[in-house]
């Protein structure tokens, strides 16, 4: 497959457009929720720091024109379609930044974001197929019931645990940009291998690539932007429709697989759904030396953040070095992943 | 080189994602001859289940004894204790 000149135009634009929305708006709005009082304490500074939250509203809407250019330009639903299932989970995620949702009820709200999405596989012919394709051994049979299942509750798994990634300052937003980035060369590859893959497939990563890079500058050290529920949730989300729609679900995994160990430690010390803030010990603590310590209690919730600091105490910088270096192999691995399925 | 035993662990749940979702749609999935009744249907449909559910465990079991192991590692060589 060669890209022509307007093809390649129109994916530039896809990419540019978000990209410039979020450098031109965040300055004012970041003013506009100091000025309304929008601030949460950056817990991991001495003494806290007043950082404006939640920055979601204005990623969402930076990624919902870019996908909307994206359906515009390829003359496709499927932007849309990712497009609708990101928009339930920002939903969801701003009534939890608003008046704080349970640690079960986010969960299954999010389960509304799957069904819409699969919702309007009645509208967009082939937004998904429902088989899996695997590294050198090829497709699976499609199973359409056990697939469509699996998508919807794939939307609150990957949200919840992009959500779990958000608690220092550039974490989120550089683990939002290596894992769509990882994402992009699948489904490139995917698109550049297979005959008949839509274009508007690839299109529709470069919103969330474009949010992502530029939602670094505000969140990395020292943040100047909290994403809040609303931007991390809608992150998960629009990843989980994405890799469905790119058909790369293998590789999708396999990039998020830090994300993935994070929840389960967590699920598994803490024993179900609990909400962070109701948590009864916290995994990690700021000590005498400025430093983040791993806690050493024997009921301290196993965190990839407590696993990283038992080595030894670090800084919040290298903290996030050290989650961004695990985030990075395992994108690696992903990309590996893609090209041993698409181009072998 | 103080990450190392977590990118080990990271390799561990790679591996075991892949060959567990390989054995999961390849295997479990179209298991077994089309049910004639609705007791062939339930039997095969919990046996899926049953396997499902093994596929999960093993996943949980080899994760949760190399992190417990880790974090016993560290937690006997800690110089550091909680506020």
């Amino acid at each position: 497959m060669a890209l022509g000149l307007a093809e390649g135009m129109s994916l530039f634009i896809t990419f540019a457009v978000p990209m410039a929305l979020m450098l031109l708006l965040m300055p004012p709005y970041l003013k506009y929720l100091r000025r309304v009082g929008k601030v949460s304490d950056d817990m991991h500074k001495t003494p806290p720091v007043k950082v404006p939250e939640p920055a979601g509203p204005l990623l969402f809407v930076a990624a919902l024109v870019g996908e909307l250019v994206a359906g515009w330009f390829f003359h496709s639903l499927i932007p849309v379609a990712v497009g609708l299932g990101a928009g339930v989970a920002f939903a969801v995620g701003l009534a939890d930044d608003l008046y704080v949702l349970g640690g079960k009820t986010k969960p299954l709200l999010l389960l509304l974001a799957g069904l819409a999405f699969v919702g309007m596989g009645g509208y967009v012919q082939n937004l998904y197929k429902p088989d899996l394709t695997f590294p050198l051994l090829g497709d699976t049979s499609p199973h359409f019931i056990i697939y469509t299942a699996l998508a919807v509750v794939a939307f609150p798994v990957v949200a919840n645990a992009f959500n779990m990634m958000d608690a220092f300052n550039g974490e989120i937003s550089w683990f939002s940009l290596l894992t769509s980035l990882a994402l992009l060369v699948g489904v490139v590859l995917h698109q550049a291998f297979s005959a008949g893959f839509s274009t508007a497939r690839v299109a529709s990563v470069l919103p969330l690539v474009a949010v992502s890079m530029a939602f670094l500058v505000y969140n990395r050290y020292p943040a100047r932007a909290f994403d809040g529920d609303s931007g991390s949730l809608m992150f998960g989300a629009m990843f989980a429709g994405l890799a469905i729609t790119g058909g790369v679900e293998v590789a999708a995994i396999i990039a998020i697989v830090p994300a993935i160990l994070n929840s389960f430690y967590t699920l598994s010390s803490v024993r179900g759904f609990v909400e962070r803030r109701k948590m009864r010990s916290r995994p990690t603590f700021i000590g005498s030396d400025g430093l983040l310590h791993a806690s050493t209690e024997k009921d301290a919730p196993n965190t990839l953040v407590r696993l990283v600091l038992l080595a030894s105490p670090l800084s919040e910088r290298d903290l996030v070095r050290s989650i961004v270096a695990l985030t990075a192999v395992a994108c690696a691995f992903s990309i590996g992943i893609s090209v041993l399925t698409w181009v072998y | 080189m103080k990450l190392l035993p977590l990118f080990f662990i990271e390799l561990v749940a790679f591996l075991l994602i892949i060959v567990e979702t390989y054995a999961f749609f390849i295997l479990v999935v179209p298991l077994g001859p089309i049910p004639h009744s609705i007791t062939d249907y339930t039997s095969l449909a919990l046996l899926k289940v049953f396997l499902i559910v093994v596929l999960g465990a093993v996943w949980f079991f080899v994760l949760d004894e190399l992190t417990n192991l880790y974090v016993r590692s560290k937690i006997g060589r800690s110089p550091t204790l909680s506020s």
